[in-house]
């Protein structure tokens, strides 16, 4: 019964997986703060092999969208990578506030 | 075809692709407001090497035990003279990105850029390694 309960906390604990922040970045808050918008995106891969970083642009492009005709501003990214048994999630997330002019 | 043969042909395939690493990203302010933007990507890459790899490497491959030790031990130097905190494989330039801001400033004759994204990233092939440089930006018309 102990051995099955090792087993299972140490199952639990790997499926929640483990974070790592890689880097975050901020620039220069505005007075306005009023519509704040964010995104993400992200990418999977097996023991750490990936082919391509394009999730990156994709959050932009969502981030556009979000404002398509205003100034975005006070720009905050966090880039983290999330592991699981053998498995890993890169992800990029952005929050900012959309100002019109 | 022998299933060792095939598993290092499939493995080299793999290793020849290139991984692709991902080690910092900067998103700046996008403004929409002014008129259309015009993408453009800059990219400056410089080759980075892992010489304690190769050391290693050859020492795991080496057929008389002495060349084996010996080479071990370069690995060995060649690690700790690179150890420390440090992003990517080394290269042997570190100016390789002090122009890129006037090569930015090229591609946008207008001078008006918004959205500058810097990324940091690298292509790693064996112990070499494409170290990247990209800013992604916006021209405004």
């Amino acid at each position: 019964m102990l051995k099955k309960t090792i087993l299972f906390s140490l199952l639990s604990l790997s499926l929640s997986g483990c974070v790592g922040l890689n880097t975050v970045s901020m620039t220069q808050a505005p007075a306005e703060r009023d519509n704040k918008i964010t995104t993400d995106s992200s990418s999977w891969n097996f023991i750490g092999i990936n082919f391509s970083n394009v999730f990156v642009d994709e959050a932009i492009e969502n981030l556009k969208e979000q404002c398509p005709t205003g100034k975005i501003e006070g720009v905050y990214t966090k880039h983290q990578t999330t592991g699981y048994v053998l498995v890993f999630k890169r992800e990029v997330i952005v929050s900012a506030y959309c100002n019109e002019v | 075809m022998p299933i060792k043969l095939k598993n290092i042909f499939g493995l080299s395939l793999l290793m020849l692709s290139g991984c692709s690493q991902l080690h910092h990203v900067h998103i700046g302010e996008i403004d929409q407001s002014q008129g259309r933007l015009t993408p453009f990507t800059l990219k400056v890459n410089e080759l980075g090497f892992d010489a304690a790899k190769v050391a290693q490497v050859g020492a795991d491959v080496a057929k008389s035990a002495s060349t084996s030790e010996d080479l071990e031990l370069v690995a060995f130097i060649l690690a700790v003279s690179n150890f420390g905190p440090k992003t990517g494989n080394p290269v042997y330039n570190d100016a390789y990105t002090d122009q890129v801001l006037a090569e930015v400033m090229k591609t946008c004759p207008s001078k008006k850029l918004t959205g500058l994204t810097s990324v940091r990233e690298a292509t790693n092939v064996g112990p070499v390694s494409g170290e990247i440089v990209r800013i992604n930006g916006y021209c405004i018309n």
